[in-house]
């Protein structure tokens, strides 16, 4: 059984499937507008111990910050 | 009346590079009423009829969360457009699309969907088929490349054609689970009765109900009452309970699946592209050390650039309007009209207009740096330095350019999303020493301490530095209210610019900056050569300027200064480096002030004139940009803070023994 886990644990060349996103209306709205749903598959591109980390959600790219990264909960892939 | 066409779209779809092309040069660029939100208006012409083309702000979506989404949203709710022009990015149908369902549910008809980069999508292996597009969403699809102006002749006709109702639209409607669907049913039945009816699309008011928009909520409740809205929000909690995700979630995902269900009927995947040059050099310029490294070569071209074009330009400017006030002076008999005309009005003129190569020069890189898709990069690697002190990686910029004038650096705030971070990047922008007070520091260190003379300039620069970012850490945590920006950011696609926008989106802010700040500076020349020459000239002691240096010599003796310091000062608000230059008048000459004071007083005088206001242009663009609200709330707490910072070290200076 695949673990769920927030975003920000994957490492770049991982993928995970959206399941929730937590956290308040604004920030999760936003996401969801941006293409970061539940159901969509996000591939980290890159990850470093500190600051945004770079990933791709159907061909877009995108830098996410620590913290919202850590709100979407993601089915490792 | 002329009938309205409004620009709808993501950002980065290249909406600005359509409204120019519909546009032409006639444009304006202007605000919104009551928010620093950008608005662009021009005028379209096609068969005879004239449009005036709204472009919109760009959005992902239409919720109430952002100034930028609520304009746009009220916009369209208002139905203030007879057209409604979607832009898409070909690149990115499914998160395009999703803003497309969002206003095709306001109930909006009259849409036509531009489908931009089509060149793009077919590199990346992406094969859309407009015409079945066109009939599945029922409404108009324009495939276009507005780079190259391919597809614009069409988009115009079709948009003509929508505007006369010569083509017919019948927008899709995204249906969402039948447990979602009776919630939007019991909601639109109760709200059939009110006035809401009247005035809104019912479906489209449940559907942001269910999402618990904020605005919408007020609105029912007004409507409906508490009892009636409580009952409706018990009824969204049982549901999400049911799905155990919020409601605003449930809707998101099911009206993504009602967009994937509808793509595969027109578009399909020839290959995937590989990794392209565009993911390798953002490992490059994202990266924690080479994306600093990077960032900084970038902005020392920049800085570069304009300062080796632009100042050149400022001088020439300047030099023209003084030898024109030379040659205009001998012909007029009036000695008031003669100052007022000379010193007072083409001063003023001349130094509005000398600051606009300045201006210009920074619009176009910071526009081109934006098209190219650098800026977003650049915003990731700032990131990590700037959060720290409560601003977004993207206000280094302003802050960079300071250090060259603080004119276009304020100016650049607009690059900044929230207001919140815009507004405490300019209050803490005119700390960061310009070019000018860089002079007025360098000729005190220069002629006062001739040992310790970089040392002296260093450390001036270190404290107003260290201010500014300790200023930024407690305006953001205590003075202005705002969410700070959550950090998402999409990094799109690096492009070649088309120069045409570029240059255009430049040349019209310059001149907005012209219009907005130069009233002001203007004004303030003006008042300035009354004060220096009545009731008589300066020198003589008697000018108002010079008693108005009196006037404060008590307070500013609290920091070692003196009147000849207060009337310097006083002069310095037009330009930082008059200070230097009015002792000159005070005393005969500039290296007379080597005799006048201790280098302990020129130490606190080069730091107050860092510190203590920023500059009457400086004041003119903070103004245009947040009001005049905060541009006094700057002059207030600068002059707090020099002269918290004078007194300080004065007396730190005294007890060292200096």
């Amino acid at each position: 059984m695949n673990m769920i886990v927030p975003l920000n644990v994957l490492k770049p060349g991982e993928k995970g499937m959206v399941v929730n996103i937590l956290g308040g209306a604004g920030a999760r709205q936003r996401l969801v507008a941006m293409g970061l749903t539940p159901g969509a598959t996000i591939h980290v591109i890159e990850s470093h111990p500190f600051g945004p980390i770079i990933l791709s959600v159907s061909g877009t790219r995108f830098a996410i910050g620590r913290g919202l990264a850590s709100k979407v909960m993601v089915r490792k892939l | 009346m002329m009938k309205i066409v409004a620009l709808a779209g993501n950002p980065n779809v290249g909406k600005t590079t359509i409204f120019n092309d519909l546009t032409g040069m006639r444009q304006h660029v202007g605000n919104w009423p009551g928010v620093t939100v950008e608005k662009k208006e021009g005028i379209l012409e096609y068969a005879d009829e004239k449009f005036l083309v709204v472009d919109l702000p760009g959005t992902y979506s239409l919720t109430a969360h952002s100034v930028d989404e609520l304009v746009a949203r009220d916009f369209l709710l208002k139905g203030s457009a007879d057209v409604v022009v979607d832009v898409v990015d070909a690149t990115a149908l499914m998160r395009n699309l999703f803003l497309t369902m969002e206003i095709f549910e306001m109930g909006l008809k009259n849409i036509v969907i531009a489908l931009n980069k089509m060149d793009l999508a077919e590199k990346k292996g992406i094969e859309i088929d407009a015409r079945r597009m066109e009939s599945v969403l029922g409404v108009p699809v324009v495939p276009l490349n507005a780079k190259e102006g391919i597809g614009i002749d069409e988009l115009k006709r079709r948009i003509y054609e929508v505007a006369n109702r010569k083509a017919k639209t019948d927008p899709i409607m995204p249906k969402y689970d039948p447990a979602v669907e009776r919630e939007i049913e019991h909601i639109s039945g109760a709200l059939k009765h009110t006035e809401l009816a009247e005035k809104h699309n019912l479906r489209w008011l449940a559907i942001k109900l269910l999402m618990r928009d904020e605005e919408v909520i007020k609105l029912v409740l007004r409507h409906l009452g508490s009892e009636k809205l409580n009952e409706i929000m018990r009824h969204i909690g049982e549901v999400e309970e049911r799905y155990k995700r919020a409601m605003d979630l449930i809707i998101a995902s099911q009206k993504y699946e009602f967009i994937d269900s509808l793509m595969h009927k027109f578009m399909r995947y020839k290959f995937e592209a590989g990794e392209t040059l565009g993911d390798q050099l953002d490992r490059v310029l994202t990266h924690p050390i080479y994306g600093i490294l990077a960032l900084f070569a970038v902005f020392y071209l920049v800085f570069k650039f304009i300062f080796a074009v632009g100042m050149p330009l400022q001088g020439m400017l300047d030099s023209a309007f003084s030898s024109f006030g030379q040659w205009l002076a001998p012909q007029i008999m009036s000695d008031i009209l003669r100052g007022l005309l000379v010193d007072g009005v083409i001063g003023g003129v001349g130094a509005v207009l000398s600051f606009f190569p300045l201006v210009f020069l920074l619009f176009l890189a910071m526009a081109f740096l934006e098209d190219v898709g650098y800026m977003a990069r650049a915003a990731v690697v700032m990131e990590r330095i700037m959060r720290k002190f409560g601003l977004p990686g993207k206000s280094l910029i302003p802050l960079v350019l300071a250090f060259g004038c603080n004119v276009p650096a304020v100016m650049s705030t607009r690059t900044l999303d929230e207001e919140k971070d815009r507004i405490v990047t300019m209050l803490i922008n005119p700390l960061i020493p310009c070019s000018a007070r860089l002079s007025v520091i360098s000729f005190l260190a220069g002629a006062f301490f001739q040992k310790n003379q970089a040392f002296v300039a260093v450390s001036i620069y270190t404290m107003s530095i260290f201010l500014a970012l300790i200023m930024a850490w407690f305006f953001s945590k205590f003075l202005v209210r705002g969410e700070s920006s959550p950090f998402i950011i999409e990094l799109p696609e690096y492009l070649i610019p088309s120069w045409k926008t570029v240059l255009l989106h430049s040349w019209e802010r310059s001149k907005e900056f012209v219009k907005k700040a130069g009233t002001i500076i203007l004004t303030g020349s003006i008042a300035i050569w009354y004060l220096s020459n009545y009731p008589s000239v300066m020198g003589s002691g008697q000018s108002y300027a010079e008693r108005i240096g009196m006037f404060f010599e008590p307070y500013v003796r609290l920091m070692g200064l003196d009147w000849k310091a207060a009337v310097s000062l006083l002069f310095g608000i037009i330009a930082k480096e008059n200070v230097i230059s009015t002792y000159g008048v005070l005393y005969g000459s500039r290296e007379a002030i080597i005799n006048a004071m201790m280098p302990l007083q020129a130490y606190i005088l080069g730091l107050v004139t860092t510190l203590y206001i920023p500059c009457i242009a400086t004041i003119g663009a903070i103004r245009a940009e947040a009001g005049w609200k905060w541009a006094f709330f700057t002059m207030a707490y600068m002059i707090g803070l020099a002269s918290f910072m004078g007194i300080v070290v004065y007396h730190i200076g005294i007890i060292l023994g200096f």
